[in-house]
């Protein structure tokens, strides 16, 4: 098994953290969200983002208001929720914690 | 010359599709609805698709365009990408795409969409035997061109005769033909009574 084939699920499942994380600042509609990633690890596409909000929504982390634009019809624009602020802080403190972890080994 | 033109209502925007453009447009919508397959809200996520493609087409329509064509479609639905399922629990190990064992599944004969080449049926009968697909698959071309075509009713027949495998979330993705010809069969076979009775497929 090559490093890449084990490396994408591992990206695959911080996709949804760093979603939050993005969703966190500000709200945002999806071209926002896909502008931040492109050009990272995480870049990534509508196809992928629309099925993981709407699961995120379902499970009360983020909800969308729509917002009129100037140009075209309403957007669909994301935010946190509590639930959504709380599962994020805790993800994050997780996360720090696994890469002190992660550093403290091997040496 | 007239061009016709359909008219399509994509969510919140209405657009001009020619002919091509239709068919690939509806093309990736069943793809994404037969994708979105044990998804609890697919009416949300296909109606979010549907404006993306409708703002990606209008971006790329010229000043004085009124009617898409693929020449705006097909990078439109590109940049979008096919309907990827949200990893769901554990992260299962990304394992290569076609022929791998599975010891934890139950051994079953079935055709096998995802990664499929035609329906299915030579993904199923390698992980069944515990054979290489490739294998199986230049045995089957050989087969097909030794035989005069006769294969073909074969692979028909097994098409028809073998269960589809439940779809796997994060699983390889499902080409358009396997795609196509797994509903088409599915179809089928409720209506020739084929399927066993009492076998819910999650």
């Amino acid at each position: 098994m090559t490093a890449e084939s084990k490396l994408a699920p591992i990206r695959k499942g911080l996709l949804e953290f760093l979603v939050l994380k993005i969703v966190g600042v500000k709200s945002v509609y999806v071209p926002d969200i896909l502008r931040q990633l492109a050009g990272t690890e995480f870049s990534t596409q509508e196809g992928t983002l629309y099925p993981l909000l709407s699961k995120l929504r379902r499970e009360d982390l983020v909800q969308y208001e729509w917002k009129e634009s100037d140009a075209g019809p309403p957007r669909k624009y994301y935010r946190l929720t509590d639930t959504g602020r709380a599962q994020l802080a805790a993800l994050d403190e997780y996360w720090n914690l696994i890469n002190r972890t992660i550093a403290n080994f091997g040496h | 010359m007239q061009r016709i033109a359909t008219t399509v209502r994509l969510n919140r925007s209405v657009l001009q599709f020619d002919d091509a453009a239709n068919a690939r447009l509806e093309q990736y919508l069943a793809e994404s609805t037969s994708l979105l397959e044990g998804d609890p809200d697919p009416q949300e996520i296909l109606a979010d698709l549907e404006q993306a493609v409708a703002d990606q087409c209008t971006r790329r329509l010229r000043p004085e365009q009124t009617v898409v064509t693929l020449a705006e479609l097909a990078p439109a639905l590109e940049e979008i990408g096919s309907v990827q399922a949200p990893g769901n629990g554990p992260v299962s190990p990304a394992t290569p795409r076609e022929a791998t064992p599975r010891e934890a599944t139950p051994r079953s004969l079935q055709q096998v969409s995802q990664g499929a080449v035609i329906s299915g049926v030579c993904l199923g009968l390698a992980r069944y035997f515990r054979l290489d697909v490739t294998l199986l698959r230049v045995i089957s071309a050989l087969l097909l061109l030794g035989t005069g075509g006769a294969m073909v009713l074969v692979y028909l027949g097994l098409m028809l005769l073998m269960p589809y495998a439940p779809l796997e979330p994060g699983g390889a993705p499902i080409r358009w033909l396997p795609g196509k010809s797994r509903v088409f069969m599915e179809f089928l076979r409720v209506k020739l009574g084929v399927d066993r009775p009492g076998k819910i497929v999650a």
